[in-house]
């Protein structure tokens, strides 16, 4: 297995901000529905007729526009999203949809609205804890999504279109976790910059689009051949991590990135959705107990445990808490993280990054110096 | 005093004695800690914070060192009611040390007051003690950074988790937060609850909530708060005493609306510190207190005082003015100074400025519901959650309602909840022609922005957008 392969088809699709599978299925009548956020459910966004993409901003160079109207105190995710937003990169898209997860994220939809205002914005309201109060209130948050696709695009919401939703995506799930299971292998036979290739592909373009070469792309992993060896096996944690680049640096020092506990990782993104449930429940109740994002109160312990519990099981030898400067959540919480995983004797290394890549070097030194302290 | 150059003003042998009387009165107010004996006070005083407080009275200075006549003894009595205020806090935990709730500042605290329990608002610290002393905060950001918070979080949240790093903090049966009033505050909790070791309940508050269900949803996360409290504290429900408590916060608010009303006249018979630091105190820190109601009702009756004397609080009332954004905590002499040299006159502030109903005291569920609306659209909260219309709307209508001839924006820099409206704000005012000052600081620490850079910045405001002349 070698990055060529897969590069050929999904590399060219995240290299840019809307790639051109986007364009062919709006041709096909499709809507494009834009999302910043892992609370905005993609069966959900993608009812027949319209489909999910999970803003990215490659190649955006400086954020001078963003940072007046955001200040260079917001999260550069969220500047470089809007940055490329007023240069119109996302006018082609039919709509956009936001949670209220963090301040940054709100505050971009408030500029949005402002300075580029999409014909489509909405925002979901989002529950900061779990509980049953919680899930109802998610359900009907994600209930009044749907009627708003419905009421602007024309869709069938309908809890029986939503379950055929689900459906999919499944399928969708079951293939990516596949691959991710082989991460576990001794010596996988896909690293963490291809892993991420494809996950970032995946939810940037139409599911349908990629399944074909998803699938193709499994069948020749299944044929057993080894990746290049390494020096330790990391798992990265932390906030929005979009970026394989990122993860190719740590790779390229000899740290294998073997699962990602990130809001754009394998962790917990490709857990299967219950089928068997009323659909938009089943949705808020998987939102509300799956994603342990630290904007979620009561769910410190949780988020620690689930770490513990990556760490075991792929084998990680350390692990790389990755958090976007200036984000609040993440940085706070980072240091007591910190704490705990040492307490469970798990090696770490805490980065601050942006969200394009700018000292590649540095980060380089960090991570030999990392995998030296583990004796690797 | 921070500014060498605030005049002292000419004051009579009144205007000296009633300096005298409240400077004594406020050293009373924090006296009256002796009587929890030497065992408590050794406990107290080991905490730097309150040792740091205690020399609260110098507050007096600020305002009093530099006004005379009707409006100085105004001032000099809601500083002295503040400082009381704050007594009263720490009064409350050392009488009842089982019962203490640290809570968050934007949570009810009029509930825990029905249920028998002593509050101690965890943020008072970093707000109270930067009044008193410029630099103090700086300490306790370090302990916080040191500890691996980001230089970039805010700094009050990252002042109080130093303060509790350092083992500062009264001991306390539970502490109550909530998802307010932004991310930083809120996983400032996460440390808070380690280091205090104290069972934690967290109140969920939706984004967009000027509708009956985030109303229900909120009620909901009351009455699962006070069942919480039930069990894990020794305080009870109390619906009766709830009900004296909200009685009396609605009292000091009747008192509150009608100094507004009287304040939108020009000149304004009353500003500066009895209107925005005298309300951050009683209706924010301690609401539904006797002091509160009584101390909103004096200041009323000061404001138709100077007002039937004709003319208004200040002796030449050149300009109006609201701060948005939280107050210039290290540099409170901001608008004394503003006052003096350009005849400014601060009329509210955004922790002032709210629009609760007055509570429904009629069954518990209404006082229930009632409270949550009352934080919910609180100030702050409803301009730090909730889409950016809430903040822009806010500030125009009171734009309108004082006729104000500008606004300025404490752009503390580490609130990003607000950085991020300031491009947005520039436009709305210039198409509004509303003059906007936005001065760069830190809400915390001096190091950032000095109070005499905050000085500088103003200056250049009034003297090239205002074209003032400065009247010293
Ligand atoms: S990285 Fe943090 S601040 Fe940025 S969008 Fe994600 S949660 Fe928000
Ligand atoms: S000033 Fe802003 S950043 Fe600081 S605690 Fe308040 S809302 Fe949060």
């Amino acid at each position: 297995m070698n990055q060529a392969v897969i590069s050929d088809f999904f590399r060219q699709i995240i290299d840019q901000p809307v790639n051109n599978l986007v364009d062919q299925a709006q041709e096909q009548g499709k809507k494009a529905i834009a999302y910043t956020c892992s609370y905005v459910p993609q069966p959900l966004l993608s009812l027949d007729g319209v489909f999910p993409i999970r803003v990215r901003a490659p190649g955006v160079v400086g954020t001078p526009m963003a940072d007046t109207y955001l200040s260079s105190v917001i999260c550069s995710y969220t500047r470089s999203v809007l940055e490329l937003a007023l240069e119109w990169a996302f006018d082609s898209l039919d709509g956009w949809v936001f949670a209220a997860s963090c301040d940054h994220l709100r505050r971009l939809y408030d500029n949005l609205d402002y300075l580029n205002k999409p014909a489509f914005n909405h925002m979901i309201d989002m529950p900061h804890r779990g509980g049953a109060a919680a899930e109802k209130w998610l359900t009907e948050e994600y209930k009044s999504l749907g009627a708003a696709l419905a009421e602007s695009f024309g869709v069938d919401a309908s809890p029986q279109a939503l379950s055929r939703s689900i459906e999919e995506h499944n399928a969708y799930l079951s293939v990516m976790r596949e691959i991710s299971e082989m991460r576990k292998q001794d010596n996988p036979p896909v690293t963490g910059a291809m892993f991420q290739t494809l996950l970032a592909a995946s939810t940037s373009a139409p599911k349908d689009m990629v399944m074909d070469e998803l699938k193709a792309l499994l069948a020749r992993l299944r044929e057993g051949k080894e990746g290049k060896p390494y020096r330790a096996r990391v798992l990265l944690a932390g906030s929005h991590c979009d970026d394989p680049g990122y993860i190719d640096v740590i790779e390229k020092t000899g740290g294998l990135v073997v699962a990602e506990r990130t809001c754009t990782g394998s962790i917990p993104a490709l857990a299967p959705i219950p089928e068997n449930g009323a659909p938009y429940e089943t949705l808020a109740e998987r939102a509300l107990a799956n994603i342990s994002c630290p904007r979620m109160m009561e769910s410190f312990q949780a988020r620690v445990d689930e770490i513990l519990e990556a760490v075991e099981e792929y084998r990680a030898d350390g692990v790389v808490l990755q958090t976007m400067k200036f984000c609040d959540t993440w940085g706070v919480e980072s240091s007591p993280m910190v704490q705990e995983l040492r307490k469970a004797g798990v090696p770490i290394l805490k980065l601050e990054r942006e969200y394009t890549m700018s000292s590649e070097g540095q980060l380089q030194t960090r991570i030999q110096a990392f995998l030296e302290s583990m004796g690797k | 005093m921070r500014l060498q150059d605030l005049k002292k003003a000419d004051a009579s042998w009144k205007d000296k004695a009633v300096y005298a009387r409240y400077r004594v009165e406020s050293i009373g107010s924090l006296a009256r800690l002796l009587r929890h004996g030497p065992g408590k006070m050794r406990e107290i005083f080991s905490w730097d914070w309150l040792r740091t407080l205690a020399g609260a009275s110098n507050l007096l200075d600020m305002a009093v060192y530099t006004r005379t006549g009707r409006y100085r003894e105004a001032s000099a009595y809601a500083l002295a009611e503040v400082i009381g205020g704050i007594g009263d806090l720490i009064d409350s935990i050392c009488a009842s040390p089982d019962r203490v709730i640290i809570h968050e500042d934007l949570v009810p605290s009029e509930i825990f007051r029905g249920m028998g329990l002593a509050p101690f608002m965890a943020e008072v610290i970093g707000i109270a003690v930067p009044l008193v002393k410029a630099d103090w905060a700086e300490k306790y950001i370090d302990i916080a950074e040191n500890e691996g918070t980001p230089p970039d979080t805010c700094s009050l949240p990252k002042c109080t988790m130093g303060v509790a790093l350092d083992g500062q903090f009264p001991k306390s049966a539970a502490i109550v937060t909530s998802n307010m009033p932004c991310d930083g505050g809120m996983a400032s909790y996460t440390i808070l609850e380690r280091e205090l070791k104290s069972p934690c309940f967290r109140l969920d508050i939706p984004y967009n909530f000027y509708n009956d269900r985030a109303i229900d949803y909120f009620v909901s996360e009351l009455k699962r708060m006070i069942a919480w409290l039930e069990e894990h504290t020794p305080g009870r429900m109390d619906w009766d005493r709830l009900k004296e408590v909200c009685i009396e916060r609605n009292k000091a608010m009747e008192h509150e609306l009608e100094i507004w009303e009287l304040i939108r006249q020009k000149p304004a018979p009353m500003a500066g510190e009895a209107i925005w630091l005298a309300q951050l105190i009683h209706m924010v820190a301690t609401p539904g207190s006797p002091r509160a109601t009584r101390t909103m009702k004096n200041i009323l009756r000061r404001t138709k005082k100077i007002m039937e004397n004709g003319g208004g609080a200040l002796p030449e009332e050149r300009y109006r003015a609201v701060l948005w954004n939280p107050p210039t905590l290290v540099f409170p002499e901001l608008f004394v100074w503003a006052e003096q040299q350009y005849g400014v006159a601060l009329l509210a502030d955004m922790l002032t400025y709210h629009r609760h109903p007055f509570i429904d005291v009629s069954s518990p569920d209404s006082m229930l519901r009632s409270l949550a609306q009352i934080i919910v659209e609180g100030p702050m909260a409803r301009h730090t959650r909730g889409p950016a219309e809430n903040f822009f709307d806010d500030l125009f209508y009171l734009y309108e309602y004082f006729s104000l001839d500008m606004i300025w924006m404490a752009g503390h820099i580490g609130c990003k909840n607000t950085m991020a409206l300031n491009g947005m704000f520039r436009e709305r005012c210039r198409e509004r022609e509303i003059p906007l000052f936005i001065m760069n600081y830190d809400l915390s620490d001096t190091r950032v922005v000095s109070p005499v850079d905050m000085k500088k910045q103003a200056e250049a405001f009034m003297e090239t957008v205002m074209q003032a002349e400065p009247l010293l």
